[in-house]
């Protein structure tokens, strides 16, 4: 997967909790929990369906690393070059 | 076949957190002993009609816009979009307490806010500051019990407003005696006053039935009238559950939404700690309800959806010494909720603290049980005439369920639909893969409940699969 193709795919994850969020501001190096009103219930499904869709399995400690749209990014880079 | 996860009970908080893992994990199998899911949150059928059991209206009404509301954060975990469901807002509630004072509250805390100020005004700066207080104070952090009446003791100077502000948030969701843990305090406090009430378009058995096919779209498994015999554990972690039937099932996780002490009694050699120290002695319930000839069409006996009443200014929240206790109760006008449609029948419920022991004792003796249970609905009916105006004249049916009747129905040890006085917050109970979640891990109510199981299966099962 090229760094296009996963934002758009956290995206779409994002999407699918919250039909009604908004990404026309926002800004990639900030958290996305803080801009898109997400929790930390919420969150965890972001975690779960990229284990659902890509059999990812993401440790809890490195849950921080998906803070912001450019560490998914970075992080799931390696994990999902064969994707 | 091993199952990953097995969820015993199929009330409110079993069926979301089987919702909930099945959003992700296939296989899951969902167990309830009674033919009906539900729990405390079922229904029954008499002369034809359904009657429902437990719900009066659920707490934490939200407007769908609110996202970080309970009640949407619960609706997105469950992938349950909200107009799947017609929730329809109380008109109008009330804390009576007879020949002192009355409150009255909505789903706008500014009315609320106004009758204390109106009704205690020199309290009115001390409950503005308490608002304050509560509103930055974190009740999911896990704190030991701390007294909410000493808290209130120490933050309003008037001890009537303290009993009132008590009376309906121990009613909807304390399993203490006289007193609620802070927390769950600071949780009720925002669930009713701040929040409100509401419930949905349907009867409880339509909501069920939505949970459940959902479910079973999601891929999880059911099975109804199944209940288990014994937990089989090696050391600290759980291999398998044998059903009442003898079937075994193996399994990964297993999540007990039936109770702490009654989870303890299926583990056949248990390695758990000992209980928590109990805090008193579970509470009972007695519920009544009175079906009316009127037409739909007449108009209500009141326009409020749920009265708190107690007689003086007093509020006694404990097991009586008497089968029920009169001096207090909660009415419940299930008509009363906006853009109700019309049903057949007007209906009147109530609630009082009733004794377990008292009961299970008359239970021995049918004939004596029965005139008991006659004399308490006629009891009762005189507390609800004083505040609702005559109305046995049009009493078509009436029925009623003692803490006996809930246990038998619902497994609940001594119908304490409550549950345990002391609660596992994290539900660890100290295995490997079995869990507890529900009435005692601590979120009470219906949304509650339900948010229970989910945070269960979030923190304990979802991140170790």
């Amino acid at each position: 997967m090229t760094s296009t193709e996963i934002q758009e795919l956290i995206l779409e994850i994002i999407q699918d909790i919250d039909d009604e969020a908004d990404f026309s501001d926002l800004d990639p190096d900030q958290p996305l929990r803080d801009q898109l009103d997400l929790d930390s219930m919420d969150f965890l499904d972001i975690v779960m369906e990229l284990r659902k869709r890509h059999k990812l399995q993401i440790p809890e400690e490195d849950y921080p690393r998906l803070a912001t749209l450019n560490s998914c990014v970075s992080y799931l880079t390696p994990l999902l070059h064969d994707a | 076949m091993k199952t990953p996860l097995l969820v015993i009970g199929g009330g409110l908080s079993g069926i979301a957190a089987a919702i909930r893992a099945a959003r992700f994990i296939p296989d899951v199998l969902l167990l309830e002993k009674h033919h009906r899911l539900g729990g405390l949150n079922s229904y029954f059928y008499r002369h034809g009609l359904l009657f429902e059991t437990g719900l009066h209206a659920i707490t934490n009404y939200a407007e769908p816009r609110d996202k970080k509301a309970p009640l949407n954060r619960l609706l997105r975990q469950l992938k349950l979009p909200r107009d799947t469901f017609n929730f329809l807002p109380q008109r109008q509630s009330e804390i009576l307490f007879h020949g002192c004072a009355s409150l009255l509250f909505s789903n706008d805390f500014n009315l609320f806010q106004e009758e204390i100020k109106r009704q205690f005004p020199a309290s009115a700066d001390n409950f503005a500051a308490l608002v304050a207080f509560l509103d930055g104070f974190d009740p999911f952090v896990i704190r030991p019990f701390r007294s909410t009446r000493q808290f209130l003791v120490e933050r309003l100077r008037e001890p009537l407003l303290q009993e009132m502000l008590l009376c309906p948030l121990l009613y909807y969701g304390s399993s203490h005696s006289n007193d609620i843990d802070l927390s769950q305090f600071a949780i009720m406090f925002r669930a009713i006053y701040q929040e409100g009430m509401f419930r949905p378009g349907g009867n409880i058995k339509e909501f069920l039935d939505t949970l459940r096919n959902h479910y079973l779209s999601l891929g999880g498994s059911l099975r109804t009238g199944c209940g288990v015999a014994r937990i089989v554990c090696s050391g600290e972690r759980v291999e398998r559950v044998i059903l009442a039937d003898g079937e075994e099932l193996e399994c990964d996780y297993l999540l007990s939404t039936i109770g702490y002490h009654e989870t303890l009694r299926l583990l056949a050699e248990s390695t758990a700690a000992p209980p928590a120290a109990l805090a008193g002695p579970r509470l009972g319930f007695i519920e009544n309800i009175y079906l009316l000839k009127t037409p739909p069409t007449a108009p209500p006996l009141s326009d409020k959806t749920i009265i708190f009443y107690n007689k003086g200014d007093t509020f006694s929240y404990q097991r009586p010494d008497q089968p029920v206790d009169f001096h207090s109760g909660v009415i419940c006008l299930p008509g009363n909720f906006a853009q109700l449609p019309p049903r057949l029948h007007q209906e009147i419920r109530s609630t009082h603290l009733a004794s377990y022991p008292l009961w299970r004792q008359l239970a021995d003796d049918p004939a004596a049980y029965l005139a008991e249970k006659q004399s308490s609905s006629l009891r009762s009916l005189v507390e609800l005439e004083s505040v609702l105006g005559p109305f046995r004249e049009t009493i078509l049916y009436e029925n009623n369920f003692t803490p006996v009747t809930i246990e038998r129905y619902t497994g609940k040890l001594e119908g304490a639909i409550y549950g345990n006085p002391a609660k596992i917050k994290d539900g660890d109970i100290g295995y490997r893969n079995l869990f507890l979640a529900g009435t005692d891990q601590g979120f009470l109510g219906i949304v509650g409940a339900m948010l229970s199981g989910v945070s269960i299966v979030n923190s304990q099962i979802l991140p170790n699969l």
